[in-house]
């Protein structure tokens, strides 16, 4: 094992900074607001909430859903990885799939509560193409299914990523010693992902915890927590505390989720490389994976087509003569090239820090010897599981009386904590499964710790910087809610503005600006998956 | 294998300068505009658009539209340190934001409100609620257009009603209110229990909730904001407006001007403007009295005004919740 150099303090330092700053903070001020009781502080809220029996039904409510919603989700993304990494695919099917799946990251998650009542609703599309609505969307069913469609991207992202990792020589090396399929599978593919495949049934558990936009539109009679944490945020009276209380319960599945991943933790396993290698043919296995991954990919498309159908008739459901008024009169609008301008700006700075910001930290973690290495695991989870409106209406209280406020710094920053865990995750997965030996041969050939990082680690790990780079700009193109409360009147983004919309009941004009968003987020993403592809595709020319 | 430095040193690069540009383009403050934070619908904004721009405005104000739930969490969180000069937002919102903030400034208003709003705040507009039915669903589903709220107890409406939820919204208040008015806590409460029923998933928390769902056809009816359903006929949707035998309630939308240190010397004149100038134009809008000596315009206008006879106030909004979550 390396030792640690001034080198690595000098780098966990402003990090520790910036988390305590913009993360533990505003959490003890969430704490802190949680028990204030009039003018006294007490556990009051807390045990009020704790007899409440319709909070603890909506509790339970939550947990069975987003653990159900977690495990569909974990397991198709692990398909849809293997079919990717594992099998032989079209090119042209491959590429289908790929952006399919990844397509609704690409929207505000705003927008997926109407796509889905447009498309399963009593009048929805697919309604009128089966004929009947093939089952009740409110309720368990439709956060169910809003739910996946809105993790199963982060978690596809995820496995993909950390399958680009493992070593397909051992699959070879399986074979050649007449393994039986099952057991080789479980030793070259499933083994090796364990980490990953827990890390994304926390992660997506999490987020589906936390979400308030799908429960909100399709939640019905199904009472969730985190309808619970809205409605005393900002429901028809506000109560802060309450809501305050809410949030700090709801870190308690956070806690278990720190420690099974510790737990997990132990099933890690470094490959010293990851070549490409012809794989093992089976027509079955490709046949049948890419079936599978297709009926998927097509389901997906199918719920979001409704999008592109609604913006252009005169009067959806009952006037369905195409038209381009709505389309242009949108446009009209003179604010949304500023807003336009505001979202760009502030998702560009975001992913450069924050795939920066991650990057360090992970690099902190997994390869140095720091004793607060383990904090940014901590730190990871933490910012998983605060719901974006607490992030958001917590550093409103903090930031109050700053020149922070009102700035682009300051949801540039939020949005850093925000969505920290995915890029963090990724960036964590990518260097655990390198070579821990580079860093001693770097020392023993008189190399600086940070040299080694720069000319052997970075470099095979670019894959994933493009990654992370494009998880950050997305997000911080489509979020909401955690920003709501710190855009300014010269601050306002494109997804902010959809929420104002929403106010208006101005449904059309929410497609066309989801769509908006859609078309660029679909332009960076290719832009970076083409410098990403070209990158390890010309470092695998100078290997050969 | 091929070392690559530059990638690290472009990342960093970049953001460094970015962060830095970030930093500079964060501090665009405008001392000559006065910002004006607005829940009200847009039909509203348009009016008092015209009415300051007409009095020679342009360029010295901008409006904010924000959702009533954002708007809310704002105004109870950022007091006087809020972004906006002049607020306008649900009267009893208003109340309970001066209550813990003290954050609104007195004003002097010539017309006499027929209600008493206490002096930091002037009046804009009335939003009436009312039903609204969607007519081709009605018929598709063979059932007979409601006349009052109590109708849409009965169990044929089963799965074909939504209305908002008054924890979350305060359009539902209205719904509320012409139930208790009407028929009094105890019925009242076995009313609003069948409507629960009646409704099942389709309890909004948004009080636009139940226009979009009319609109898409996903219920028949729906019971919200009058002027929304106006509109949505205009539009050429087949949606009708049905005022329910227990009365149009309102509720109050008002202008407060925040307590500032540094006030900007327009924002006193802009916020009178927008309560008397826009005015007229308001009331053709939104047909419910505000002040007296007021009367109606000959427009569209809700069949059967009612009042609750006391001020509504956060606390009787409260009591009423109660009353709605204790109806099983």
């Amino acid at each position: 094992m390396i030792k640690s150099t001034p080198m690595m303090k000098i780098l966990a330092l402003p990090l520790l900074l910036f988390f305590t700053v913009f993360l533990i903070a505003p959490l003890c001020m969430v704490a802190f607001q949680s028990m204030r009781f009039g003018a006294h502080y007490t556990f009051q809220n807390y045990s009020e909430l704790l007899q409440n029996s319709a909070f603890l039904q909506a509790f339970l409510n939550s947990l069975i859903v987003s653990s159900c919603a977690a495990l569909i989700t974990t397991i198709i993304a692990f398909l849809l990885a293997y079919t990717m990494h594992f099998t032989k695919v079209n090119k042209g099917l491959r590429f289908f799939i790929q952006t399919s799946v990844t397509l609704p990251m690409l929207l505000p998650t705003i927008t997926y509560g109407f796509v889905l009542i447009y498309a399963f609703g009593n009048q929805g599309t697919l309604t009128q193409l089966l004929g009947s609505p093939p089952f009740s969307i409110y309720g368990f069913n439709g956060l169910l299914i809003g739910y996946i469609l809105y993790t199963l991207p982060i978690a596809y992202v995820l496995m993909n990523n950390a399958m680009l990792y493992i070593d397909k020589q051992y699959l070879t090396v399986s074979y050649l010693m007449h393994d039986r399929p099952l057991r080789r599978f479980y030793h070259a593919v499933l083994r090796p992902m364990l980490t990953t495949i827990g890390a994304a049934f926390i992660l997506t558990f999490i987020l589906s915890f936390t979400d308030f936009g799908i429960p909100a539109s399709v939640g019905g009679e199904y009472e969730v927590v985190a309808m619970s944490l809205y409605r005393a945020m900002l429901g028809a009276i506000v109560r802060f505390e309450q809501g305050a209380a809410i949030a700090i319960m709801m870190l308690i599945p956070a806690v278990i989720g720190i420690l099974l991943l510790a737990y997990l933790q132990r099933y890690q396993v470094a490959f010293k490389n990851n070549k490409q290698v012809a794989l093992i043919p089976s027509a079955t296995r490709d046949i049948a994976f890419s079936v599978f991954s297709s009926v998927v990919a097509i389901c997906i498309v199918a719920i979001f087509a409704v999008l592109l159908i609604v913006p252009f008739t005169m009067g959806y459901p009952y006037d369905l003569t195409f038209t381009l008024t709505h389309v242009k009169a949108v446009f009209m609008q003179s604010e949304l090239l500023q807003d336009y301008r505001n979202s760009i700006i502030v998702a560009s700075i975001t992913a450069l820090l924050g795939t920066l910001l991650a990057l360090l930290a992970a690099l902190l973690n997994t390869r140095t010897p720091l004793k607060t290495r383990r904090i940014f695991d901590w730190f990871s989870i933490l910012t998983n599981t605060v719901p974006g409106m607490v992030l958001g209406l917590s550093y409103l209280f903090l930031f109050n009386d700053s020149t922070l406020k009102g700035t682009i710094l300051i949801i540039v920053l939020c949005n850093i904590v925000h969505f920290f865990t995915t890029p963090y995750t990724m960036a964590k997965n990518a260097l655990q499964k390198m070579d821990h030996t580079w860093e001693v041969t770097g020392q023993l050939m008189q190399d600086t710790w940070f040299a080694t990082i720069r000319r052997v680690v970075l470099p095979n790990m670019k894959a994933t910087i493009f990654q992370m780079l494009n998880y950050y700009f997305l997000n911080a193109m489509v979020t909401v809610s955690g920003v709501i409360f710190i855009v300014s009147t010269e601050t306002m983004l494109v997804s902010t503005r959809i929420k104002e919309l929403q106010h208006f009941a101005k449904y059309t004009d929410i497609f066309i600006l989801s769509l908006f968003i859609l078309v660029t987020n679909l332009l960076v993403k290719l832009v970076l998956d083409y410098l990403s592809t070209k990158g390890s595709r010309q470092n695998n020319e100078n290997e050969s | 294998m091929k070392m690559n430095p530059k990638l690290f040193y472009v990342l960093a690069g970049t953001s460094m300068v970015l962060a830095a540009c970030g930093g500079e383009a964060a501090q665009p403050k405008d001392d000559e505009r006065v910002i004006i934070y607005s829940n009200a619908d847009d039909e509203a904004v348009a009016v008092l658009k015209k009415a300051l721009d007409d009095k020679g405005y342009k360029d010295r104000y901008v409006i904010q539209s924000m959702g009533t739930s954002e708007l809310g969490g704002k105004l109870m969180a950022e007091g006087t340190k809020i972004e906006a000069d002049i607020i306008t937002m649900a009267s009893y919102f208003l109340e309970s934001a001066q209550q813990k903030n003290t954050m609104f400034k007195d004003m002097k208003v010539e017309q006499v409100p027929v209600d008493d709003y206490g002096t930091y705040q002037m009046p804009m507009l009335g939003n009436a609620g009312a039903i609204f039915v969607n007519t081709k669903a009605l018929e598709a589903a063979d059932l007979p257009a409601p006349k009052s709220i109590k109708d849409l107890a009965d169990p044929i409406y089963k799965g074909q009603i939504s209305f908002p939820n008054i924890m979350d919204s305060s359009t539902a208040w209205l719904l509320i209110q012409g139930i208790l008015n009407e028929y009094g806590e105890k019925e009242g409460k076995s009313i609003i229990a069948d409507l629960k029923q009646n409704a099942g998933p389709h309890i909004e928390s948004s009080g636009s909730g139940p226009i979009k769902k009319v609109k898409a056809g996903e219920v028949a009816i729906g019971f919200g904001l009058r002027n929304q359903a106006v509109q949505a006929n205009t539009e050429g949707m087949p949606i009708e407006v049905v005022d329910p035998l227990e009365g149009n309630f309102t509720l109050t939308e008002s202008i407060s001007v925040v307590n500032k240190d540094e006030m900007n010397s327009l924002t006193e004149k802009i916020a009178q403007t927008m309560a008397t100038e826009a005015r007229e134009a308001m009331l053709a809008e939104y047909p419910v009295v505000l002040y007296q000596d007021e009367t109606l315009p000959n427009t569209e206008k809700a069949a059967n005004f009612k009042r609750w006879d006391t001020t509504l106030t956060v606390e009787l909004l409260e009591q009423h919740q109660a009353i709605f979550n204790e109806a099983q």
